[in-house]
């Protein structure tokens, strides 16, 4: 249980800047999600903090004390690979025993410990397998293991969930969170996966181009995205966004697709700045619904429908655009329909910075 | 346990950039041998069985501390030649007499003390045989003779109870001798067994004046003589020494040509008696124009080589106090006599002549009476590879007689050519100082900079993984071959090398100043070396890679017994398989040519056997079968070891696309495996290039040297002609040039096929 | 099986065949003449020994020496356990050297490193013959004649290349997670090198050390050359002493490869699944 922080951490390789000046702050005990697609740094980052990687730039905190220097031995994390990296010459117990020993922990202190790893995790019948003679939702639960005995304040996950198949995918999310909720320790994981980073985290760190784009929890991100990127990160399926669209002149309402969408006062928007803007309109697929008309309403033509169950995906344009809305499965769906936007779910960005306009 | 010590590395370290520097051989840095009496006398020697267990009695009777080697006759002059000069050499050995001039030149012998040699007692002609003259040219006696050996007849009483007074009166033996069994057997091909030949037509193989005697009409007809030995089948062909002991017996031979050693092979249940070679009555009439007129004697005896077998001090040994004693008791009356009751070994000392008894004996007595002594000078090294080359070429009906003598006196002039001249090494050292200043300052200048100091102190934790590796490869390997290399720039012998500049590689570049493609030129040889290494690599690649992918199908059953048998080509050592490839090759007896008449015996064919060494083709043939049988095992091992890293449904998309078997192959199997195979086929082609063992263990160069490579030419320039060390490094560096060339501008290409796809 | 599984089948068996019968029958000649009492001199096909006895086999393995306290000792184990000895400590140092040089080029990067590489190549470009005459006058100034450090150091030197390409291959194919979780786990990159690497090369390891081993156990002109003393001879050497200036005692050369042989052999059946996939993970890359 520590927290952690770092302060302008910048990586290089060669000429590439990987990570521009990250700073986070993670608290004690708390699940941390650094959520981005691929390519946004949160890997290196995560290997920055394990130590695999030696930072150009910054420093890094475990709890007050600068570790930047320190050798990956020194830190007392654990980590999950992606890959799970489990030794191929050892056997499941001596893959759960291995951080152990080299720290040279009691035997008897060692045999507790994985005996009740294994027990948490279900392995115990596993114990004297190899790794190539397990399934992978198996591995995955060894590499768990292996981190879990380890009894670190820091747990780092690089994806762990991303080699195995949606069915078990969601089972094992729940189990990662069991356990961090079972032992307490801080966990940063590192995911291109929102849903999991949504339903895992309880601070959510959302990486773009190696910066971080917002942090806060999933639902403050969700509500209220920092700006495009985020916005369109997160949630599934993503933001509808409709570029070049007007606000008018009063800053009441914004045109889009040649309606008048009005734009309610809301917290912090001052309309005497958005008044006569060029924007680009976010809305989200499960922010419209389909009405026969109003005056509020944009034109909606549906092309293809992805049908879940409760709800249909339907994919198509608005005027110019393409998009998606959310809908009821039982609610017909004809060639051309209107379709209202919930005034308060409405998102305005900045049309050349992608920021969010209040 | 490996326990050195720091200062020893380091003053070998010293000593040889303090040699490479310099630009001379390193040799010189090293002391001479320090006298030592108390030190044990050391003695080295090449025999084997009786002569070996005689000679350990011998010593077993001396009353003093002896040490005994014995190295395999193989290893023996190399060996004599890398330690005496250093002081770890022996203090005695015995070798034979015709080295003499070789070891006088390279400082390997000393010579005896003037009253060493109770010169009385020994048989004149094995006195001219250990007496040369010395650097100053003043006749010296260089060895204690011990025993003479010569070529005689052997005959089996059984089925030749009259032997025919001349060599002519062979061939009517052919009608009475029973089916298959030769009148008369001997290693024809041999430039050694011939001169008994030429003897009788009075010529010598290397004159007095010290030129390639193996001229003019009488030597052409001495050739002659054998080809119509052959033809008549009165001998067999393609014989060597292994054949004719073995034709001998088995009483397919019912007289051979040979040496004493023979006897030792022979069962007691064999009837044979010992004779003098016959005569020539051919050469009665044709003796060489100079020859002294032959009087006591017509039709003319047949003159084999005489071979001193003798005791050598080495400089080293001169000076310890109890060599003369060791040597005047190995070399006295009594051993002599012990020699030759224990060892069959005729003396020679005319007081241990061989018991009455000993009719073998004697009858070697009697023929070395009519035997020329070998020359021992150094001109004579130069003697054996053309005169054997010409004999076999004619032997072989390539050319005439004469024609083939011509060329093979050529040969001889281009092999003693006189190495070219010293060279004032101030300018190489001045641009070699120039050089190494600039790098230095340059790699100084490099340092300092920032940025390469930030990547310095970066690698600093991988040079400690790999500080060891580049000491020690440094050291034995790079630090050899860059003092190999320098001594390309050097001619002479190798304690007493000098500058000569680029001459050895121009001498090489061109062609020695010979036609550009003549045979044995650089050029022609670099084009054989280049066929060689895209044949063997071209059949390597085809034959291991079908195998491993037939290996590799999924349904095979007994796949483990197949590998392991597969690759047992490799597990024998290739000295010996190479070996028994050259048997198998044998034209009349080799294992291949009892697989043509099975074929024939069973289809009623009649395929005749190839004599495999005799052309060009058919040579290459057998050379490269050898190879390709080494090394196809390691191109299956490698093949299968890459496809197990395609995975499966690569090449199950690749059926779901219709593609066949065969495209399959080659639009996706193998493009998979590229990435493995390329370095190993670079590799692979580098070895090949460089695989001097198969060529002169199986082909020997034959037929004419026509299949040799570029290493073997090296070889030979290093060991078996002049030991020209500067001549043969020039051909390392050449070849190393080569393949530097041939592998950067081969990356070159597989880049730039990378980037077009 | 459909028919044409089966035509596969027996094609693929038949060509296997063949290259076996290929690989084996030189082999056999050595072994029917190791085992001939004599040699009759006829062109044959099949080869069977011919009045087969056990004669030249004991005559190899049997030489004695005397020895100071007026025994005799059993010279040839003695010159067994030489080689044996030689080439195993051959194979350690060399693969020993190796490993971590060939660690080194395959996860570091460093300044020298492709210079390097380049140098590896080039040293195997460069004819021993060239090299031989300095390597014995530096052995000579380190005093190592004749002793059998310095022949199993020049073995080894000589055995380095080919073993760091070879490991430096295998070493790339083993996933970096593997060494980071254990450095994660609490190992420096040392430990991590030695207690995760390490194993899980093994296999490949293995193969590289066959291979340095049969450079030493193969190997004649350097030993004999460098060694002065019959009880110091490796094997090669005395096979090689079967063979004279005049003649050669053939059966017994041919008794003694097979004597040598028989160890590498039974090494190459125990590493042969592994040589497949030691040699094959991308083994020998440049």
């Amino acid at each position: 249980m520590v927290n952690v922080e770092t302060q302008g951490l910048r990586k290089s390789f060669g000429d590439t800047e990987v990570l521009k000046g990250i700073d986070l702050r993670v608290p004690e005990g708390s699940f941390a999600v650094l959520v981005g697609p691929s390519g946004c740094g949160k890997s290196t980052l995560l290997r920055l903090l394990a130590g695999l990687e030696q930072a150009t730039e910054g420093t890094i905190l475990f709890g007050g004390e600068d570790v930047t220097a320190y050798a990956p031995k020194d830190r007392d994390v654990a980590m999950v690979f992606q890959s799970y990296a489990l030794y191929p010459h050892m056997t499941v117990r001596d893959n759960l025993a291995f951080g152990l020993k080299l720290r040279k922990t009691a035997a008897d202190i060692i045999d507790a410990r994985v005996t009740e790893a294994a027990a948490v995790l279900g392995l115990e019948p596993l114990l004297e397998r190899f790794p190539r003679a397990l399934s992978g939702g198996q591995r995955q639960r060894v590499a768990m293991g292996r981190a879990i005995v380890r009894r670190s304040k820091l747990f780092l996950f690089d994806e762990p969930l991303s080699n195995l198949d949606p069915a078990l995918r969601t089972q094992v999310r729940v189990d990662i969170r069991k356990q961090h909720d079972r032992l307490g320790a801080t966990s940063i994981y590192v995911t291109h996966d929102q849903v999991e980073a949504m339903t895992l985290a309880d601070l959510l760190f959302v990486l773009s181009e190696g910066e971080v784009q917002q942090v806060g929890s999933p639902l403050e991100v969700y509500e209220d995205p920092a700006n495009r990127f985020v916005a369109g990160f997160v949630g599934s399926p993503a933001m509808n966004f409709i570029d070049g669209c007007r606000v008018s002149a009063d800053g009441a309402a914004v045109l889009v697709a040649e309606r008048r969408l009005p734009l309610p006062p809301s917290e912090g928007r001052e309309p005497s700045k958005l008044a006569g803007r060029e924007v680009c309109v976010g809305v989200r697929p499960h922010d419209m619904s389909i009405v026969e008309a109003s005056a509020h309403a944009i034109p909606f033509t549906p092309s293809i429908l992805e049908t879940l169950g409760p709800e249909v995906h339907a994919h198509g344009t608005f005027g110019a655009h393409e998009g998606v809305v959310a809908v009821s499965a039982d609610l017909p769906l004809a060639r051309g329909v209107m379709v209202h936007v919930r005034p308060t779910r409405l998102y305005l960005f900045d049309q050349a910075t992608g920021a969010t306009l209040r | 346990m490996i326990r050195l010590r720091a200062w020893r590395w380091l003053a070998a370290l010293a000593c040889l950039l303090a040699a490479s520097a310099l630009g001379t051989s390193p040799a010189r840095a090293t002391s001479p041998p320090v006298p030592d009496a108390s030190a044990p006398l050391t003695i080295w020697h090449a025999y084997r069985g009786v002569e070996q267990a005689t000679l350990d009695a011998l010593l077993a009777s001396y009353d003093g501390d002896v040490e005994v080697l014995a190295i395999p006759y193989d290893a023996f002059g190399s060996k004599l030649a890398a330690a005496i000069p250093l002081g770890e050499g022996p203090d005695l050995f015995i070798d034979s007499h015709e080295r003499l001039g070789d070891f006088i030149h390279r400082g390997l012998v000393a010579p005896l003390p003037p009253d060493a040699l109770e010169e009385a007692a020994y048989a004149p002609q094995a006195l001219t045989a250990v007496t040369l003259p010395d650097t100053e040219g003043h006749p010296r006696r260089w060895a204690a003779p011990m025993s003479m050996k010569s070529l005689a007849l052997y005959v089996n009483t059984e089925l030749l109870p009259e032997v025919p007074a001349t060599l002519e009166g062979f061939e009517a033996l052919t009608e009475t001798l029973p089916e298959g069994v030769f009148p008369l057997a001997w290693e024809a091909n041999s430039a050694y067994a011939h001169a008994a030949i030429l003897g009788a037509y009075g010529i010598e193989l290397l004159t007095a004046e010290g030129d390639f005697g193996m001229r003019g009409d009488a030597a052409a007809r001495s050739l002659q003589l054998v080809m119509d030995l052959l033809d008549a089948k009165v001998l067999p062909e393609d014989a060597d020494g292994a054949l004719v002991a073995d034709l001998f017996r088995s009483g397919k031979a019912a007289a051979v040509i040979s040496g004493p050693w023979l006897a030792g092979d022979l069962p007691a249940s064999l009837h044979y008696e010992i004779r003098r070679l016959p005569a020539i009555g051919d050469a009665a009439q044709h003796r060489a124009s100079g020859a002294t007129p032959e009087t006591e004697e017509s039709p003319a005896p047949m003159r084999p080589l005489l071979t001193v077998e003798s005791l050598m001090l080495s400089p080293r040994g001169a000076t310890h106090p109890r060599a003369a004693a060791l040597l005047a008791h190995l070399t006295s009356a009594e051993a002599g006599r012990r020699r030759a009751r224990d060892a069959r070994a005729l003396s020679a000392r005319t007081d241990a002549p061989p018991p009455s008894a000993d009719a073998f004996l004697r009858a070697f007595q009697a023929q070395a009476a009519v035997a020329t002594p070998m020359p021992a000078v150094r001109a004579m090294r130069a003697v054996w590879e053309p005169a054997s080359r010409a004999i076999r070429k004619t032997l072989r009906r390539d050319v005439t007689p004469a024609k083939a003598l011509e060329e093979a006196a050529r040969r001889f002039q281009e092999v003693r050519r006189p190495p070219p001249p010293p060279k004032d090494p101030t300018f190489f050292l001045a641009i070699l100082g120039a050089l190494s200043l600039f790098g230095a300052l340059t790699l100084l200048h490099r340092a300092r900079q920032p940025a390469m100091r930030a990547r310095l102190r970066a690698s600093l934790p991988a040079y400690r993984y790999v500080i060891h590796g580049v000491l020690l490869v440094g050291l034995l390997v790079l630090g050899p071959i860059l003092v190999g290399a320098a001594t390309a720039l050097f001619a002479g012998q190798p304690h007493q090398m000098y500058y000569v500049g680029l001459d050895n590689f121009v001498d090489i570049l061109t062609a020695r100043s010979g036609p550009l493609f003549a045979s044995g030129s650089f050029y022609l040889v670099l084009i054989v070396t280049v066929a060689w290494t895209a044949c063997n690599v071209v059949l390597h690649l085809a034959i291991g890679v079908t195998l491993a992918l037939v290996l590799s199908r999924p349904l095979l059953k007994l796949k483990s017994v197949y590998r392991v048998l597969l690759i047992v080509p490799w597990s024998v050592p290739s000295y010996v398989t190479a070996l028994a490839w050259k048997g198998m090759f044998h034209r009349q007896f080799g294992a291949v040519t009892g697989i043509i008449q099975s074929v024939n015996d069973v289809f009623g064919t009649e395929i005749e056997p190839i004599a495999w060494f005799a052309t060009f083709s058919t040579s290459f043939a057998a050379n490269l079968t050898t190879n390709v049988w080494l090394g196809f095992p390691f191109m299956m091992v490698v093949t299968l070891g890459a496809l197990t890293a395609v995975p499966k449904d690569v090449l199950e998309a690749a059926e779901v696309d219709g593609a066949t078997p065969l495209q399959r192959l080659w639009h996706v199997t193998l493009p998979m495996i590229k990435p493995t195979m390329i370095p190993a086929t670079v590799l692979g082609s580098i070895w090949t290039f460089n695989m001097f063992n198969v060529v002169f263990l199986v082909s020997g160069g034959e037929p004419d040297g026509t299949t040799d490579i570029l290493i073997s030419e090296a070889y030979r320039w290093a060991f078996t002609r002049e030991a020209r060390y500067g001549y043969a490094a020039a051909y390392a560096v050449l070849i190393f040039l080569i393949l530097a060339g041939a592998s950067t501008a081969g990356a070159r290409w597989i880049d730039r096929s990378k980037e077009r796809a | 099986m459909t028919a044409r599984a089966i035509a596969n089948n027996v094609l693929s068996h038949a060509l296997l065949l063949v290259a076996v019968a290929f690989a084996l029958y030189p082999v056999l000649w050595v072994v029917a003449l190791a085992f001939s009492g004599d040699s009759v001199p006829t062109a044959r096909a099949i080869p069977v020994p011919t009045a087969p006895t056990m004669d030249h086999l004991r005559e190899v393995v049997s030489t004695t020496r005397p020895t100071p306290d007026g025994g005799t000792a059993w010279l040839f184990g003695r010159q067994l356990a030489n080689s044996l000895l030689v080439s195993i400590a051959t194979a350690l140092v060399g693969v020993g050297v190796a490993i971590p040089v060939a660690y080194a080029l395959a996860r570091f990067e460093f300044v020298g490193k492709s210079g390097g590489m380049a140098t590896l190549l080039a040293t195997q470009m460069f004819p021993a013959v060239a090299s031989a005459v300095p390597l014995f006058i530096m052995l000579e100034a380190m005093g190592l004649l004749n002793t059998r450090t310095g022949l199993i150091l020049c073995y080894a030197s000589t055995s380095v290349p080919f073993a760091i390409f070879q490991l430096r291959g295998a070493f790339e194919t083993i996933p970096v997670d593997l060494e980071e979780a254990a450095m994660v786990d609490g190992a420096s990159r040392f430990e991590a090198f030695v207690r995760v690497v390490l194993p899980v090369a093994k296999p490949a390891i293995a193969v590289t050390f066959l291979f340095a081993f049969m450079t030493a156990y193969n190997e004649f002109i350097l030993a004999a050359t460098l060694l002065s003393d019959e009880s110091m001879f490796t094997l090669p050497v005395v096979l090689q002493r079967f063979i004279g200036e005049y003649d050669a005692q053939w059966e017994a050369f041919a008794a003694g490869a097979l004597v040598v042989s028989v160890p590498v052999m039974a090494l190459f059946y125990l590493l042969q699944k592994h040589m497949v996939a030691g040699l094959g993970a991308g083994g020998v890359k440049g």
